[in-house]
């Protein structure tokens, strides 16, 4: 069964320091990046995008119960920025993140459908629904 | 969210705007944190570049983008002093004054006069002469310049392992030998201008020798290194004649590039290029620094051959050239420095005033023959003369042998094209 276009979350990792780039091959990923977002906007094909910082935490309950922080996310790889694509087919979205200029340079993206509903939430409704009948 | 809304409202980022900011960005933090912790400052400059890549794609770029990449690097740069815990107990009193020169409260706009002080602080020390002249080029290359080890590898044909060694060893000879972050003055400032004219000298060499490498890269190298003797001479500390000297030079140089080549690509030599090509605006700048080197009684090899480059770069062809003035500036160059290169280029010139046989004589006579029997351009020139005096065999034999030692598909050519010429 063929699913409805629905919203795309693209995940941005980035997977090296940029080290080994000279300011001016920065300079020229960073306007191709800027021109990346611009064309999305421009084409109406962004919902809304951030950049998160690469501090942050992991929280966890460990076995005995009490809540440990850590791991905490590994910095090598972290999410550098998030971007949600308006509804469209899987292989659309694919298609965008394929786009990115940042490939180029050793980022990462990770494409998720956005579910409208929570899947579970939904089979369980369905299926109560079914009881019903 | 992206930076505009509409297309009109597109801001883009001037051209070599990092390239440009890193150095200066780099001179100043080296002007607070010291010349021993030139890493850090280079460290801190890098890491604001990668910030601002993260994240102006989604925020926009912001009003002064030079401002907002300079913050950024002294917060880091502070952060990494106040994360030295050891560092902080021991010296509490240096930290304080990093804080008082790089947190929020320091003043944000930095003086142009004060900037420039800093950028030829830091040129000549990437210049000393602790550092051996490899070391230097590279030096100056990374962080005056913003080319990464592995363009600057690419640069010069070695190795990026290679290049990054010469950088670390900088950086610790400059630690070890206490180098202070000063333009020097007094009796030591001519010496050290030398020092510093010359990596100038040699970073735009490699810049257009035709010799390897890659095109773009090479153009960024002599386009530097006319940037950075630009500076000099706008400072009163390098502003002497042999600076005017050396900027002539590059700018009369560079002026042909144009016309070096062919539609084909192929090569050309200076009897057969296309003069109208010759770029006029740097031909104009050339002859106005050649005319402020006139200045003083001093004529260094700068002067020399900035002179031999005007006799060429003037001449409306390849006929009417000035060759006795040049042969007279061979002269004075090779009793300056007795180097065979230069009693090679001498027999050019003697070549075009007293005719080949004088010459080829001349040639025999350059002393260390065996360093000049493996460079391509002595049988290149071996060659042109004994065409020059109707030998066509002779001529052919040093081209074949140019040929077999010329390290670049172009010139491999152009020596084809040369044995052709010997055949007709």
């Amino acid at each position: 069964m063929k699913r409805e276009p629905i919203e795309h979350l693209l995940l941005f990792r980035h997977t090296l320091p940029h080290d080994d780039l000279s300011p001016e091959e920065l300079q020229r990923a960073l306007d191709a990046t800027m021109a990346w977002f611009e064309r999305l906007e421009a084409a109406g094909q962004l919902v809304a995008a951030k950049p998160l910082f690469d501090e942050g935490a992991m929280i966890s309950r460990d076995t005995s119960g009490a809540i440990t922080d850590g791991p905490y996310a590994e910095t090598k790889e972290s999410v550098a920025g998030y971007l949600i694509l308006p509804p469209c087919e899987f292989d659309e979205a694919v298609a965008i993140a394929k786009t990115w200029p940042m490939l180029d340079h050793g980022g990462r993206v990770e494409i998720r459908p956005i579910a409208p509903e929570c899947p579970s939430f939904q089979r369980l409704r369905e299926m109560t629904a079914h009881a019903h009948a | 969210m992206a930076a505009a809304s509409s297309e009109e409202d597109v801001r883009r980022l001037a051209d070599h705007l990092f390239r440009r900011e890193a150095g200066k960005m780099i001179s100043i933090l080296t002007g607070v944190l010291g010349a021993r912790r030139l890493e850090l400052a280079e460290d801190a400059v890098q890491e604001s570049l990668i910030r601002a890549m993260k994240h102006w794609p989604y925020h926009g770029i912001p009003d002064n983008p030079s401002a907002w990449l300079l913050r950024t690097a002294k917060n880091l740069a502070l952060d990494h002093v106040r994360r030295e815990s050891n560092f902080q107990r021991k010296q509490p009193a240096i930290v304080t004054e990093f804080e008082r020169r790089l947190g929020e409260s320091a003043p944000e706009v930095h003086d142009e006069t004060e900037i420039a002080d800093d950028q030829l602080r830091l040129m000549f020390v990437c210049c000393h002469p602790v550092l051996p002249p490899e070391v230097q080029s590279a030096l100056a290359l990374k962080t005056l310049c913003g080319l990464s080890p592995a363009e600057i590898a690419t640069a010069f044909l070695a190795s990026e392992a290679a290049i990054a060694k010469r950088l670390v060893r900088a950086r610790q000879r400059l630690r070890e030998h206490g180098v202070p972050f000063e333009i020097p003055a007094g009796p030591e400032l001519p010496a050290r201008l030398g020092g510093v004219l010359k990596i100038l000298y040699l970073l735009f060499n490699e810049g257009h020798k035709a010799s390897h490498g890659d095109e773009a890269i090479r153009a960024d190298l002599c386009r530097e290194a006319i940037r950075m003797a630009e500076q000099l001479a706008a400072h009163p500390a390098g502003d002497h004649p042999a600076t005017h000297a050396l900027l002539a030079l590059m700018h009369l140089t560079a002026a042909r590039i144009p016309g070096r080549l062919d539609d084909h690509g192929n090569l050309l030599r200076l009897d057969e290029m296309d003069r109208t090509k010759w770029d006029g605006e740097l031909i104009h700048r050339g002859m106005t620094h050649l005319a402020r080197s006139a200045a003083g009684d001093e004529a260094s090899e700068y002067h020399l051959q900035a002179a031999i480059a005007a006799c060429h770069t003037l001449a409306p062809d390849d006929a009417s050239t000035d060759w006795p003035r040049i042969l007279r500036l061979y002269d004075r160059m090779l009793a300056q420095q007795p180097n065979p290169v230069v009693a090679l280029n001498r027999a050019v010139a003697l070549a075009r005033v007293e005719g080949p046989a004088a010459a080829i004589a001349a040639v025999e006579k350059i002393a260390d023959p065996q360093r000049m029997e493996a460079y391509h351009l002595y049988h290149a020139v071996l060659g042109d003369l004994e065409l020059r005096r109707a030998r066509p065999c002779e001529a052919s034999r040093h081209f074949e042998r140019a040929q077999s030692l010329a390290s670049t598909r172009p010139e491999r050519e152009l020596m084809a094209r040369r044995i052709q010429d010997c055949a007709d």
